[in-house]
């Protein structure tokens, strides 16, 4: 970690805080943005219509969907999956008026799955609340192959596509909603360093 | 800043106020291309004193044989708008800077609110012929004074169809902002220019709806604020020179002879940026360039706009 540097294209993630000027609320959150959710209800509920959309992670060890269900009056529809709660919140959106905040939390493939629904309704992703929770995992954007590989923790990783050993960047693209992976051996074969969980 | 040297082909009185101009390059050349949305800088020449006043381009984006301006010919005029209402006619020599876009139609928008008060309407005259190639969908919203101030009406139906309303207030019409922003779609920008109260209501309504900053586009070309009298040195250029009360502080510095950036000469755009080295009073800033902490800050000033209130300001340039 060099000081001072910072590659801007990384997005920053913020703790969820219901915005004072709305029209009308939209959460969504997956797995371990349940936590988000009650730290979000635990403030001061705003007048405006709130709608929330969740989805418990299945495989994780902690499920949120039950207390949340106590806590949250109106308004919540609890999904099956992650996709479900994708789609619910694409049939909202027709609806929705300019001045609809909106909120997400979860994983890093998470939140973006979403700004990318948000962004075919013309909803720029500076505009909208994110909290990145659980799980510091990233997708990772081969430049060699193209490939997307999910869920990676480790610098190095192997590509899921063309198995070249990537380095992974701090560069972020918003419309793949992914980190660069670059061929760490490409100058000199085979000089692969150990990979290190960085991100767990 | 690179300067194109253009001629009066044509001089239209729209209204009692409003002076349509058609200019070509003196050279017979075509003109550079422009985006919907730009404005130049024209040049003028009164009694040895050098006004810059910027001009929206309101011709279609697909002319570039000439460029069209309109002037309103203002009652409080520091002598721009009357100099082009009674000095330039036909064949008079202007000097334009290449045109600028600071207004520009956002690609990101699903659906564009445009509203214009009065001479306003001239920024989205040119965006109008962009929004129309485009396809997108928009709707645009004129409000003015009374009948004799309606100008381009008949234009703007051609152009627009059932997409324009027009608002005349001597006729009891009003365009209810808030209303109209309260029932927009996602992805709705809105673009406004017109009188200072009306922009600021605009932003103010927005705000209060929950509207994205990013969503909402205003352009004004006030003239520059007058007030007190005061003294800039300019430390690198080793200048001291006095900023008097009907002049803004670029204007100043160019009749000094300094080469100072600019670009909007509205306190939009940033460009005339100047660090601030020390100030015994206050600044006036009158831009909306700076944020609230910078303005407090007081470490930067817009001289397009912004003025002291003090005896000695030191500027890094």
């Amino acid at each position: 970690m060099e000081r001072g540097y910072w590659i801007r294209s990384k997005p920053l993630y913020d703790s969820l805080v219901w915005r004072q000027f709305a029209t009308g609320h939209v959460v969504v959150a997956q797995g371990d943005g349940g936590l988000a959710v009650l730290k979000l209800f635990q403030q001061m509920c705003p007048r405006e219509p709130i709608k929330l959309l969740f989805a418990d992670d299945k495989s994780a060890s902690k499920k949120y969907a039950d207390i949340i269900q106590t806590l949250v009056p109106e308004g919540l529809q609890i999904c099956e999956s992650e996709q479900a709660a994708l789609a619910a919140l694409k049939e909202q959106l027709p609806d929705c008026l300019m001045g609809t905040q909106f909120y997400v939390a979860g994983s890093e493939e998470f939140i973006w799955a979403v700004l990318e629904v948000l962004k075919e309704y013309g909803v720029q992703d500076n505009n909208v609340a994110k909290e990145l929770c659980g799980t510091l995992a990233r997708s990772v954007y081969c430049v060699h192959c193209k490939t997307i590989s999910k869920d990676v923790h480790f610098s190095i990783h192997e590509c899921d596509g063309c198995r070249r050993h990537l380095f992974v960047r701090d560069h972020f693209s918003r419309r793949l909603g992914a980190y660069m992976g670059v061929m760490v051996d490409a100058e000199e074969p085979g000089n692969i360093p150990a990979k290190e969980e960085i991100y767990p | 800043m690179s300067i194109l040297n253009v001629k009066v082909a044509d001089v239209e009185q729209v209204t009692d106020v409003v002076k349509h101009f058609t200019l070509v390059q003196e050279n017979g050349e075509p003109l550079p291309h422009f985006s919907g949305g730009s404005h130049v800088v024209v040049s003028m020449n009164i009694n040895g004193r050098i006004h810059r006043n910027p001009y929206s381009l309101m011709g279609s984006t697909a002319n570039t044989d000439s460029y069209h301006i309109s002037v309103r010919k203002q009652e409080n005029s520091r002598g721009g708008s009357v100099f082009m209402h009674e000095q330039v006619k036909p064949g008079s020599r202007l000097q334009i800077t290449y045109p600028v876009n600071l207004f520009a139609i956002s690609k990101m928008g699903r659906r564009h609110i445009l509203i214009a008060g009065g001479i306003g309407i001239t920024p989205f005259m040119s965006q109008i012929a962009d929004l129309n190639r485009l396809g997108y969908d928009y709707e645009l919203h004129y409000a003015y004074r009374s009948p004799e101030n309606a100008a381009f009406r008949e234009q703007l139906e051609a152009m627009c169809g059932n997409r324009v309303h027009f608002y005349v207030e001597s006729e009891g019409g009003r365009l209810d902002i808030p209303d109209l922003l309260s029932h927009q779609p996602l992805g709705t920008h809105v673009y406004i220019c017109g009188p200072d109260p009306m922009v600021k209501a605009l932003h103010i309504n927005a705000r209060e709806l929950g509207w994205p900053e990013n969503h909402v586009h205003s352009e004004e070309f006030t003239a520059p604020p007058i007030g007190d009298e005061f003294k800039v040195q300019l430390k690198q250029s080793g200048v001291e020179l006095v900023v008097p009360g009907d002049m803004s502080m670029l204007e100043a510095m160019e009749e000094a002879g300094i080469d100072a950036p600019f670009l909007c000469r509205g306190g939009a755009c940033g460009r005339c940026e100047q660090q601030v080295l020390e100030c015994d009073g206050v600044i006036m800033h009158n831009d909306h360039y700076l944020s609230d902490a910078e303005k407090a800050s007081g470490n930067s000033i817009m001289p397009c706009v912004s003025r002291a209130k003090c005896s000695r300001l030191v500027l890094d340039f």
